[in-house]
């Protein structure tokens, strides 16, 4: 029995700036919160108000200037290069607003590309690319490269890709922000029923006012600060008063 | 942490990903190969046209000038400066799979590798078509343009001429006539994956956000 914690994500006085000649800009400024294992989160705030430096932060794809982030209860800053690229790979899966697929990869193969490097044995790692695309609705564009497919399908590779691996968190970052509105309420609501079928939790950063109806909360962050944290519900009452 | 949990990435997935990018941007190879098989032609033309002309004087060893062998490095070396520049390019066009693929586990070693195994087969490819091009202008140069030049008899002569050599050229030397093409291939794999290491080690080198940040 693999040990549960109940916290997938800590963060404890998270802070990032960025010292640009005599300016400091404080991205992000001594935020502590705790994201709960399958839970389904909305980070909203302004433009600039510190959503990718938070992704960055807990994706573990930079370093922070003061702070700590836990994922599973493990510092994320005691890790070393091995570590952390293990983390990358098989703990977190990350959603772009851009894809970012492999342009020269076909869809297939961008879901198979994670699971290389977590080690999956070949015939295993094709039958699960083709049951994660079959699961997001792209059964039938296998072996299409992200060129010949519309934004929400690329988009759906992407989250293949990001949860093939059976992740602890999947960390978005506007994914629905360069998509039409119907796609976009289309990507919203996989998300949410991968959130429920499998568990995983979703840390989702946008400024997507749909997003509120399926999140369980939503943190709002302005000047790199969390603003409040906020159920639906909350939500809700706020808006009819 | 176990052996388990560490991030693969086998050297067979590392050239199929390597081929694909070649296979799939082949207008960039090309272009990234240009100077190579230039270079490695030139090169190739001139020990071919060396070897050609000693077997015609009956010598042994090669006909080539000192200063002809110069020019080709000199050739060669502004070739793989050109390589230096065109894998840039193609580094700062991949800013954003770099970090995509470090976002899915890759480490340092492995765009490293990625980067260098690309720059194997642009070798390899560029070297064979500029060494066989070169071989092949030589022997042509050789054969053929004495035929045009000449008229009835002596064209038949000449013909004799041109087949004893060719005979003697590639039966009776056949590693002669093989070790030129070879030579520049070698060459080719080498240069490309010198002008190489530099660029490849900035792709390995990015940081993930920075990687991804870069808008194309
Ligand atoms: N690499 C960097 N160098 C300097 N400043 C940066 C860097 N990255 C972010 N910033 C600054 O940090 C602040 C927060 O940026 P961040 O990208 O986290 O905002 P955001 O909430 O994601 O905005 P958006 O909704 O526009 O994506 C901004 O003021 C930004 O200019
Ligand atoms: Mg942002």
């Amino acid at each position: 029995m693999v040990m549960r914690y109940e916290y997938a994500v800590e963060t404890e006085d998270l802070a990032k700036y960025y010292i640009m000649g005599p300016v400091t800009v404080k991205a992000l400024d001594g935020v502590s919160v705790k994201i709960r294992r399958s839970e389904y989160l909305s980070l909203m705030g302004p433009s600039g108000s510190g959503k990718t430096t938070f992704f960055n932060m807990v994706g573990g794809l930079d370093r922070p200037t003061r702070g700590k982030v836990f994922i599973d209860e493990v510092d994320i800053a005691s890790l070393d290069a091995y570590e952390l690229a293990w983390l990358r790979a098989k703990k977190i899966g990350y959603v772009f607003q851009t894809f970012n697929l492999i342009p020269v990869l076909t869809a297939m193969e961008n879901v198979l590309l994670p699971m290389i490097f977590t080690g999956v044995e070949r015939d295993e790692r094709i039958r699960r690319a083709r049951e994660m695309l079959t699961r997001v609705g792209l059964g039938e564009r296998l072996d299409h490269k992200p060129g010949e497919l519309s934004g929400g399908q690329q988009q759906r590779v992407a989250i293949a890709r990001a949860l093939v691996n059976d992740p602890v968190i999947v960390l978005a970052d506007e994914p629905t922000g360069n998509l039409d509105l119907h796609t976009g309420l289309e990507i919203i609501n996989l998300l949410k029923t991968l959130n429920t079928e499998k568990k995983v939790t979703i840390i989702n950063a946008t400024h997507d006012l749909k997003m509120i109806d399926v999140s369980d909360r939503i943190f709002w962050l302005r000047d790199g600060k969390i603003e409040r944290i906020e159920t639906r519900a909350e939500v809700a009452v706020r808006e009819v008063e | 942490m176990s052996r388990e949990e560490s991030v693969k990435f086998p050297v067979s997935e590392a050239f199929s990903f390597s081929l694909e990018s070649i296979k799939r941007r082949f207008g960039r190879a090309l272009v990234t190969m240009a100077s190579i098989i230039l270079g490695i032609s030139f090169l190739s033309f001139l020990l071919t046209t060396g070897r050609i002309m000693a077997v015609m004087r009956q010598q042994s060893g090669t006909a080539v000038q000192a200063y002809q062998i110069w020019m080709a490095i000199i050739a060669i070396l502004i070739c793989a400066v050109g390589i230096v520049n065109s894998m840039l390019m193609s580094v700062t066009e991949r800013y954003k799979e770099i970090g995509t693929i470090k976002c899915l586990g890759a480490r340092n070693r492995h765009v490293l590798e990625i980067f260098l195994i690309e720059a194997f087969f642009l070798g390899l490819i560029g070297g064979a078509i500029g060494a066989v091009s070169g071989w092949g202008i030589a022997a042509l140069w050789q054969y053929l343009l004495p035929l045009m030049m000449q008229q009835g008899s002596a064209q038949t002569e000449a013909l004799v001429i041109a087949a004893r050599l060719w005979l003697e050229f590639n039966v009776n030397e056949p590693l002669i006539f093989l070790s030129n093409p070879l030579i520049g291939i070698a060459l080719s794999v080498f240069i490309a994956l010198i002008s190489s290491i530099v660029p490849a080690y900035i792709a390995a080198k990015l940081s993930p956000t920075e990687a991804l940040r870069y808008e194309a």
